[in-house]
């Protein structure tokens, strides 16, 4: 069966850069432009993991986690932050908002794949 | 007064600091390959020296404030196998980091308008490094949504660039028998720009 990645990312380059590397490796990929966005659509996408950046507008990626935490379908999602950002008070924050690990940008799309392998369940 | 200044080098280097008021009432810092740097201040000039790499000045109006890079995509060595998608994504990132740090001095991505500089090609025979630099920044701010207000790119001279950020005023002038003075190390394609390592997972 075929899963499905939700990235969350305000960029459009970085968003069909994760687009390009995912569903190269075979995963169904929908992609949201903030966190407000996210959780639009996040109902339809059924993903089996999202892959959120940080900063964003309206909502950023803290905020994203524990929203999605808080739903009562999609609480116990795995939930990796991909950002530029990498102070351990960020991660601390993502850790407790709910996330499920941290990666730093630039993305390697090996590392990439062989990360979302070892979290999707 | 809003003397914000942020200056982020590739690495552990602290980057640069605004040097002493000139005659010409700016506070000077350079920029070079690989660095950035974002400000609302009035007083603070960004210059930089140009030959294939490209230079973004990025401006938001309301908020007053501007930032610049100067990146290369890559510059591979005879021989050296080039990975068009590795030389993308490091130019997202390039961007990225650029965009992030206007957005953390109070800029929004909607009102971003930029300047591009840059991507000449200074050695006639050589692979056109500075097109392929000057084609992907372009590519960029397209996909991005980002106007292009001033676009100088192409050319075989290099340029110095000065950018006052707190007007998103730049000008250019041509450099016509110097070598940029920005060191030509090689942009790291996929390597760290960050102490951490980038690209690995940390799992919680």
């Amino acid at each position: 069966m075929t899963r499905t990645i939700m990235t969350v990312d305000d960029s459009p380059s970085m968003r069909a850069l994760l687009r390009h590397a995912l569903a190269g490796e075979g995963y169904q990929v929908e992609t949201a432009e903030d966190g407000v966005d996210a959780l639009e659509r996040i109902d339809d996408a059924e993903p089996d993991l999202v892959i959120t950046d940080i900063n964003m507008p309206r909502m950023d990626g803290f905020e994203l986690i524990e929203a999605v935490r808080g739903h009562h379908r999609w609480g116990n999602l795995p939930i990796l932050v991909l950002s530029t950002e990498f102070s351990d008070e960020k991660k601390q924050r993502a850790r407790s908002a709910g996330a499920t690990g941290w990666i730093v940008k630039p993305f390697d799309p090996v590392k990439l794949s062989a990360a979302v392998r070892r979290v999707l369940v | 007064m809003n003397a914000q200044v942020g200056i982020a080098g590739t690495g552990a280097k602290p980057g640069a600091k605004p040097g002493a008021l000139r005659a010409d009432g700016f506070r000077h810092i350079g920029i070079i390959q690989g660095d950035r740097g974002v400000s609302a201040d009035p007083q603070i000039m960004f210059s930089t020296v140009l030959g294939s790499c490209v230079a973004a000045c990025l401006y938001d109006p309301e908020a007053k404030v501007g930032g610049i890079n100067h990146f290369l995509l890559g510059e591979p060595q005879p021989g050296q196998v080039v990975d068009p998608a590795a030389q993308h994504r490091y130019g997202v990132h390039a961007m990225e980091l650029l965009i992030n740090d206007m957005l953390r001095h109070g800029a929004r991505r909607d009102r971003l308008r930029a300047h591009l500089y840059g991507g000449a090609n200074l050695h006639a025979g050589m692979r056109a490094i500075g097109s392929d630099n000057a084609a992907f920044a372009v590519r960029f701010l397209q996909q991005d949504r980002i106007p292009l207000i001033v676009r100088d790119l192409g050319g075989n001279s290099a340029r110095r660039i000065d950018f006052q950020p707190a007007l998103g005023r730049s000008r250019a002038k041509l450099v016509r028998d110097a070598v940029p003075a920005a060191p030509r190390r090689p942009a790291p394609i996929s390597a760290p720009v960050h102490a951490v390592a980038s690209g690995d997972l940390d799992l919680f």
